[in-house]
């Protein structure tokens, strides 16, 4: 029963059977409140600066939007189990190296899936680690960031691979209109996530686990299985965001994507999944996202220092998050959480 | 009646008996632990120091040895904090960045006011951030590993934006000669790092605090149930985390003479990973500064023994993953025993 109410109900309403019609307006209105923050920072920030609305600046946001965007169908499906992974900058650099080594030999297609693959393996290093060697999962996937950062600086000798084919640039930066290909795939790999999670018993199992692992394991879920192909899963949609970052920069490095954790992580939280799992919102975390890439891009227009933008991301990430705990506590002593 | 009397002994004894068992299963496990965990330091401490000894040319070096004291003290020196963070259940995966800080706002103050001001300017600032740390996560409720990971980011820019992403070099000779000066041949660093080593171990082990801190790591709610108040020193183990991190800060400024923003990226890992190898256990309630100490050690020598050998940089990356990943495999069997015992499947 519980299962046919969580599917009938619409995405910002999927939360436990038991949420009141009070408690589902509230999280609707916490994703419009989101929505606004972002048209209202867009347009404070144009009318400060109308370059803002230029086409090649509202380009580049939705470029940004997109690999955050891209990373965090991946991490809002693990943090909705109630796992993590801090190694999506590893993953990145060498699924993007792989595509930059293999495509003066083989053709784009194939490239992008020997990227895809790479990242769904390792992601799979990552869900072994923390299902069978019982490492929890920030630690493990911390370890794993470094290996997989040595293992890039190692493949590369440190040096930068360029991308030279221009069929690969085209199709991983051209648009349709101002919509550039990489928020075009964002949009179709959140509606397959949203259906992941919310149409099949995958989904199920992962959301299950999220909001109690052990009554999921007696309820004869498979969770361990479920864990390791939902690393896997994410580890593909790092690697996809990879490819795309490739593209846009024509080269990939080991250090390309440092520090991209925390904003995918910060996208995720900030459109409202919480972190205690259980329960995820896709389109909250593609918002999410495009919160932090306005916010960016608004920087470097203002003329603030890049520096900012650490500071701004953790702060946001941090009052998020303090936010959630807030609005979950008071949940609590109503008994509705 | 005379049978009722005799099943209430046998009652009884059975009772007595079951205590005795369960006594007996207790000290097992805590044996068992005890080996395990310190197996997992000595064991590879002493693979590592051999090969060192065979394979590396000039290991035992004065030179090398006192590089690795060195850099091991200054590892000590962070991860001691670490040892008391994570014994509490908690994370700071922010040291490395609060060292940066540290180290710029020393280097800084000490061009600007002299020696000791510039110390204490370093230590203070990251006291102040270990202290922003703790009120995250205590007052806002922040999950440990969620509001380090920001505040490692926000501190990272606060390093970058204090310097500008210039280096800062240091001018005072006095402060770049505290990490290159010996006492009676040993280096000051490591006199240091055994002092405040010293100090941790008697707050961890003998003094109340140390007994509430492991209590609260073992289960916070029976902590806060007994009494104890668990966010108070919540707070004081992430003040102290800053406060070691700044320590190390300094006298990491002090041996390079030269610090920018970047400095000590990634050094959490390093940290975690030498406070699970040396057998804190990353589910709390145990705390090991000797063994914090001796990883610390072994860490450095791993990375002196592969400086020497020429290997690329990167290849430490990947040392240390293994290693983190070795240490916590330990601690996840370690504590996989410690059940088996309990539930009585192993003999």
């Amino acid at each position: 029963m519980t299962t046919t109410s969580a599917i009938t109900e619409p995405e910002a309403t999927r939360t436990a059977p038991t949420s009141s019609v009070t408690s589902t307006i509230l999280s609707f209105l916490s994703h419009q409140y989101l929505v606004v923050v972002v048209a209202v920072a867009f347009i404070v920030v144009g009318l400060i600066k109308p370059s803002f609305f230029g086409a090649g600046n509202v380009q580049n946001i939705l470029f940004e939007t997109a690999f955050v965007g891209i990373a965090a169908c991946g991490m809002v499906l693990l943090i909705t189990a109630g796992l993590l992974d801090l190694s999506v900058a590893g993953v990145i650099a060498v699924s993007a190296i792989a595509v930059g080594m293999v495509l003066p030999y083989t053709n784009i297609g194939l490239a992008i899936l020997l990227a895809v693959v790479i990242g769904a393996i390792l992601g799979l290093l990552n869900g072994l680690l923390v299902t069978y060697v019982k490492i929890a999962p920030f630690i493990a996937t911390l370890g794993t960031l470094y290996l997989f950062l040595g293992a890039s600086f190692i493949w590369t000798g440190g040096n930068v691979v360029t991308v030279t084919s221009s069929n690969f640039r085209a199709l991983t930066t051209d648009s349709i209109g101002f919509l550039p290909y990489p928020f075009l795939t964002l949009i179709v790999l959140a509606l397959l996530t949203y259906s992941l999670l919310y149409r099949t018993s995958f989904g199920r199992t992962l959301r299950a686990m999220g909001s109690n692992q052990r009554a999921a394991e007696l309820a004869g879920m498979r969770v361990n299985q479920s864990k390791v192909v939902v690393f896997m899963v994410a580890g593909a949609c790092f690697a996809l965001a990879g490819v795309f970052m490739a593209g846009r920069l024509s080269s990939a490095e080991a250090n390309m994507a440092t520090g991209i954790e925390m904003g995918v992580i910060a996208a995720v939280v900030v459109g409202g999944t919480s972190l205690r799992g259980g329960r995820g919102t896709v389109f909250g975390t593609v918002i999410g996202a495009m919160l932090f890439a306005v916010l960016s891009k608004s920087l470097n227009m203002l003329g603030v220092s890049s520096y900012w933008q650490y500071i701004v991301t953790g702060a946001v990430l941090v009052i998020a998050v303090a936010v959630g705990a807030r609005r979950r506590s008071a949940a609590e002593v109503r008994g509705a959480g | 009646m005379v049978d009722t009397s005799q099943a209430q002994l046998d009652a009884v004894a059975s009772i007595e008996h079951e205590r005795e068992e369960s006594a007996r299963r207790g000290a097992r496990a805590a044996r068992r632990q005890s080996l395990l965990q310190k197996l997992g330091i000595i064991i590879p401490f002493a693979l590592v120091l051999v090969a060192g000894i065979i394979l590396v040319p000039s290991f035992l070096s004065a030179s090398n040895i006192t590089n690795m004291l060195v850099n091991g003290a200054i590892l000590a020196i962070t991860a001691y904090g670490m040892t008391m963070v994570i014994a509490l259940r908690g994370i700071d995966l922010s040291v490395g960045s609060t060292q940066a800080v540290a180290a710029c706002v020393a280097a800084v103050s000490v061009n600007a006011w002299g020696l000791v001001p510039g110390i204490l300017a370093g230590i203070a600032a990251a006291i102040a951030l270990g202290l922003l740390n703790g009120v995250i996560v205590t007052k806002f409720r922040v999950p440990a590993f969620i509001a380090t990971l920001a505040t490692l980011g926000i501190y990272r820019g606060v390093a970058l934006l204090f310097t500008d992403g210039a280096p800062v070099m240091i001018t005072d000779t006095a402060f770049r000669s505290i990490a290159t000066s010996s006492l009676f041949g040993i280096p000051v660093p490591f006199v240091l790092s055994v002092l405040v080593g010293a100090g941790f171990w008697f707050v961890l082990e003998k003094m109340r605090f140390g007994k509430h801190l492991v209590a609260v790591g073992g289960s916070p709610e029976s902590a806060t149930d007994s009494g104890i108040n668990v966010k108070r020193i919540q707070l004081i183990a992430y003040v102290a985390a800053g406060a070691t991190a700044g320590l190390a800060g300094v006298l990491l400024a002090s041996q390079l003479g030269s610090v920018n923003g970047s400095l000590s990226t990634g050094l959490e890992l390093q940290a975690i990973a030498v406070v699970v190898l040396g057998g804190t256990s990353m589910a709390g309630g145990r705390g090991n500064i000797v063994g914090t100490f001796l990883a610390s050690l072994l860490l450095a020598m791993i990375n002196a023994g592969l400086n020497l050998l020429n290997v690329p940089s990167f290849y430490q990356y990947i040392a240390l993953g293994v290693l983190l990943v070795f240490a916590l495999s330990v601690d996840s069997a370690q504590r996989a025993a410690v059940r088996r015992v309990f539930e009585g499947r192993v003999a």
